[in-house]
């Protein structure tokens, strides 16, 4: 995964302005970048990631330009400086000899750059963009440069590189690397602003980890009660999809299956993938319709058909919004059915959740058709019977499953008010299974937490064994639904729910200049909720500790009312 | 036996390691045992005894993780006095066995008292864990496995520190499968400290992660990470490093990709290696820093992870909040606080006037009657707020990221330019290339779908795909 740079996949490419680039690279095509000029994909695919290239203008014989920078080139300037640094150390013991050079007698105008603009762009065009000499030529025509300190001097050479040099460095396309060129280059809010340290405490909180891969235990007879598939977690995701592909990484299910790593294998893959691409207007293409008729030469993996290590996205359109999984080979609307995702991504709406007898597909049964008729009719209706019949069979199988609950974990980022998701979800989690909330804004987490507030719980306790005691004479089952008019969620459920708030702080590490970054990003600041799912008692227990004194004297003084009220009603 | 922090199951079993909720950050990790296993003397066989009460381990196993369990009556004061020598030895040669399955009495719950069976998640193990050394929290192991890119499949190199909160959490990350399963993944990890390895693989053990990690006891400054002998040892092939060391720069020169030594390098060949070092203080990242620029490596970061955790209340001003427990008695508005001030002068006249006590009575009820209305329950009255809790952690260190490209031979580059010929670029066919092909994929499918499904089907494609582009 992530050794070489991979032909048809895309990677970011980072530009010396800090900018980073998305691109998709097929082979022999061209790569722009815009004012730091283009290469062919060629150059660059098969090549291991981090590498930083720069552009040359004098191609080689057989029209390799690229040349690759090394580490040494690139730590070059603070290499310099740190040797400087151990130099003076030894020279000048502290307090005498030369004083420090400072920005007093420095003049910031455009005076002192010899250079006009226009000669600028002559050695431009000239030098073509060996940056470097340009840099050089104009460090040397600067007349102050001599009285720069080494602090502005560097900056100065930083931002002359930035501008001139023709350098990029290719990053796998990550999690980590698209949820920060979705804050830093497109419309942060799309991703809810969700930055690295909320991904990483999302999946650790939420506890998401793979769990076993039990794609082929589907298989086992109905009536054994087969011991529960590991790893199943409900995804809430308004993110487009960055949520759904942070779980899946923790999960290993996000990037496509291995193309191996060896050149020969590479080929084979590359052959084999040509080859099904060739024939897009063949029987391949209804790939769903095909899928029971068994006719196809493999057997296909059936979308949603995992049983372990997967992800039920719960969703409030008629479709998921998972666009961003397309940067991971994924595109929900054309499937991919050799990547991972299309086993072990299952959808499900909030109303296939709620209420599934009104739900529009599930509700809509296709009737059976008998072998016999199916064989008369014309290829396309029949095709067209076996999609839909497959498509109501898929969705009702991963409806039920995710009904009856008993999933491992609940991750959410979600626009809708926190607590009706988790109203609806925490029920179906297992005991002991992690739920962690991602909110940009605090607002909606402290609402959250004062609904599993200590009082609220210790009220809701009450409220319901009074209302148990007032129905054991009568029915077994309790009509609790005024407890939940007055409680929009069960606070017994959910334990210790904390609240947290991370924010990573960069530093800028150079000899005796170490300092945090003065600017970052504001924006939101991003909060996490996080509890654990248990299973209160029916017993009634009664809490022991410091605090049991007060409350006995309490119930002692309170109890008495009550319970004569009680009497009086049962009586009357 | 799978380890119940990757694969918990339903419920608890016997020798699963689970953990005690008692509340909030109050937890306790135990081995439950079917058999008194530290020989205790409790009747009930193995007992854990809490501040919350007494829980015999017979009434927690089989019992669903995340249960609320009651405490049991157990007689913790007569065990206390332990038999005497010669009374044990005569109770081991009589009795034996059959004296176990006999006196391991079935518990009675007791009147109050309760927790919550949990399995262990690296989270709650950390917040738990027996303190040996500096711990590394929940929101910087976050942090760094991600940075880190430790997913499953890959191999992490951990050295130093003993607490185990990272290597449970990084165990967690790159599980995928236990050995013998499935191509299952190792997370190597050094000890310094003879004393903590051992301890370490005893927790391993008991944690059912036994084949998963791989402890050694070693000097890595000296002796770097292979395994084994550590001159001509195997390489983990690890692709991410964490260094929890005093001085990381000392254990960097064996992190190479041809090391000095002649042997092999325990980066992993083929992928890029990811590192992060955790370091307390400024001056020890700074080296670390340095030596790292010498050595090549990439993309070096420093940053320090700010966390605290939010506690939310109910604040409750106001004159009506008397006897309301944590409320503030305090007029809520200036109306409020100008009423008072009336009422109070105008009580006060009433005193100056010397009237009667029963006439003083009916107006304090008055008064009263006039403040106080029911407010709804308790639980919603005030506003909520939220502050930091109370203790900060305000450092806890600095995380230096770095990271070294694989290896890169002319061999290399020659076969890739051979492969993909560095001269053929079509400008014009660029990127539509690609995309036309899954367009006319797509475009043939949806055609399909036009006269199969109804109509109902799957009509948002198309939006889907302009808001794609």
């Amino acid at each position: 995964m992530h050794s070489f740079i991979p032909p048809n996949q895309f990677v970011a490419i980072k530009l010396p302005s800090d900018q980073t680039r998305i691109v998709k690279l097929v082979p022999d095509s061209l790569v722009q970048l815009g004012k730091y000029g283009s290469f062919p994909a060629n150059q660059i695919i098969g090549r291991p990631f981090y590498f930083t290239f720069e552009i040359q203008d004098t191609a080689e014989k057989d029209g390799y330009k690229l040349r690759v920078v090394s580490a040494t080139e690139l730590h070059a300037e603070t290499l310099i400086e740190e040797a400087e640094a151990d130099g003076e150390g030894e020279d000048q013991p502290e307090g005498s000899g030369i004083p420090m050079r400072t920005n007093r007698q420095i003049v910031d105008d455009a005076s002192t750059q010899t250079l006009t603009l226009q000669e600028i762009e002559e050695l431009k065009k000239e030098a073509g963009g060996a940056g470097k000499e340009i840099i050089a030529k104009i460090l040397e025509s600067h007349t102050a440069l001599d009285q720069k300190t080494a602090f502005s001097l560097a900056k100065y050479t930083l931002r002359k590189r930035q501008k001139y040099l023709k350098r990029f460095t290719v990053v796998p396309l990550d999690v980590s690397t698209l949820a920060n060129f979705m804050l830093a280059e497109k419309d942060a809010t799309r991703t809810m602003e969700l930055r690295d340290e909320h991904i990483g405490l999302l999946g650790c909180f939420g506890n998401v980890h793979y769990g076993g891969d039990s794609h082929n235990e589907e298989s086992t007879p109905d009536g054994l009660p087969t011991t529960k598939p590991n790893g199943r977690y409900y995804v809430v995701d308004e993110t487009g999809g960055l949520v759904v592909a942070a779980m899946a990484e923790r999960m290993g299910i996000l990037y496509p299956r291995d193309e191996d790593e060896d050149e020969d294998d590479g080929k084979e893959e590359e052959e084999a993938t040509d080859s099904n691409e060739q024939n897009p207007t063949g029987e391949d293409n209804n790939a769903e319709a095909q899928g029971a008729t068994s006719t196809s030469k493999r057997k296909r993996p059936q979308a949603m058909s995992a049983s372990g290590n997967t992800i039920t996205v719960v969703h409030a359109s008629s479709q998921p919004n998972l666009s961003l999984l397309k940067y991971f080979g994924y595109d929900i609307n054309t499937p991919d059915e050799n990547h991972p995702l299309h086993t072990h991504l299952k959808t499900v709406t909030w109303l296939q959740m709620i209420d599934p007898a009104v739900d529009p597909i599930l509700s809509n049964r296709p009737a059976e058709i008998p072998p016999a008729e199916l064989a008369a009719l014309k290829g396309s209706k029949r095709s067209a019977y076996h999609f839909k019949r497959n498509r109501w069979e898929r969705i009702k199988k991963v409806v039920e499953e995710a009904r009856a609950g008993s999933f491992d974990g609940l991750v959410v980022a979600t626009l809708l008010e926190p607590a009706s998701v988790l109203k609806n979800l925490v029920p179906l989690l297992s005991g002991s299974a992690s739920v962690a909330v991602y909110s940009p804004t605090v607002e909606s987490l402290v609402v959250l937490m004062d609904k599993y507030s200590t009082t609220r719980r210790t009220a809701f306790i009450n409220n319901k064994r009074d209302l148990e005691a007032q129905s054991t004479s009568g029915q077994n089952d309790i009509d609790l639904s005024s407890l939940y008019e007055e409680f929009e969620l069960d606070p017994t459920l959910l334990l210790p729910p904390t609240l947290h708030r991370s924010r990573v702080r960069a530093w800028q590490v150079l000899p005796g200049r170490t300092h945090p970054l003065m600017t970052g990003r504001g924006g939101a600041e991003g909060y996490l909720f996080h509890g654990v799912r248990v299973i209160p008692t029916t017993a009634n227990v009664q809490a022991a500790g410091t605090f049991r004194k007060k409350r006995k004297l309490e119930q002692q003084t309170s109890t008495p009312t009550p319970t004569t009220d009680q009497d009086v009603e049962m009586a009357s | 036996m799978p380890s119940p922090f990757l694969t918990p199951g339903e419920s608890a079993l016997a020798d699963n390691v689970a953990l005690l909720h008692l509340r909030r950050d109050d937890s306790m990790p135990t081995v439950l045992r079917a058999f008194d296993d530290k020989n205790e003397g409790y009747k009930e066989g193995k007992v854990s005894n809490t501040r919350f009460g007494s829980f015999p381990h017979s009434t927690l196993i089989g019992q669903k993780w995340g249960s609320q369990i009651a405490a049991s009556k157990v007689d913790t004061g007569s065990r206390g006095r332990k038999p005497t020598k010669r009374k044990a030895e005569e109770l081991d040669a009589s009795t034996g066995a059959d004296d176990d399955s006999a006196s391991t009495k079935t518990p009675v719950a007791a009147s109050s008292g309760f927790l919550h069976l949990m399995y262990p998640t690296p989270e709650s193990w950390t917040l738990s864990l027996p303190h040996r050394t500096q711990v590394v929290y929940t929101p910087d192991y976050s942090y760094i496995l991600h940075r880190l890119r430790a997913r499953p499949g890959s191999t992490v190199i951990e050295a130093g520190a003993g607490s185990g909160s990272f290597t449970h959490a990084s165990v967690r990350a790159v599980f995928n499968g236990y050995p013998g399963e499935e191509p299952a993944t190792k997370k190597q990890r050094y000890e310094f400290h003879e004393q903590r390895a051992g301890r370490v693989r005893e927790e391993i053990t008991e944690h059912g992660l036994d084949g998963l990690v791989e402890v050694t006891h070693r000097d890595v400054y000296e002796d770097g990470f292979l395994l084994g002998d550590p001159q001509t040892g195997r390489s983990p092939k690890a692709s991410a490093i964490f260094l929890d060391l005093p001085a990381p720069w000392l254990a960097l020169k064996h992190l190479v990709r041809h090391p000095a030594s002649g042997g092999e390098s325990p980066l992993d060949p083929n992928s890029t290696a990811y590192i992060c070092t955790f370091s307390p203080c400024l001056e020890q990242a700074e080296k670390t820093i340095r030596m790292m620029r010498k050595l090549s490596w990439l993309n070096i970061s420093m940053v320090e992870v700010q966390h605290n955790r939010i506690e939310v209340k109910r604040e409750r001003i106001g004159l009506d909040c008397d006897g309301i427990r944590g409320a503030t008695v305090f007029p809520k508005t200036v109306d409020e606080a100008a009423t008072k001030l009336r009422e109070d002068d105008a009580r006060a006249k009433r005193f100056r006037l010397g009237r009667s006590a029963d006439e003083e009575a009916s107006a304090n009820e008055n008064e009263a009657s006039s403040v106080k209305e029911p407010a709804g329950p308790l639980y919603s009255v005030g506003r909520l707020v939220h502050r930091s809790e109370n203790e900060l952690k305000t450092h806890t260190s600095y995380l230096v990221f770095a990271i070294l490209p694989r290896d890169w031979t002319e061999e290399d580059e020659q076969r890739c330019r051979q492969k993909y010929p560095s001269d053929k670029a079509d400008n014009n066919d660029r990127i539509p290339a690609g995309k036309s092909r899954k367009q006319m994929k797509r475009e043939f499918k949806e055609l399909r779908l036009k006269e199969a499904a109804d109509e109902k089907a799957k009509a948002q494609q198309p939006a889907e795909e302009t808001s794609e582009a």
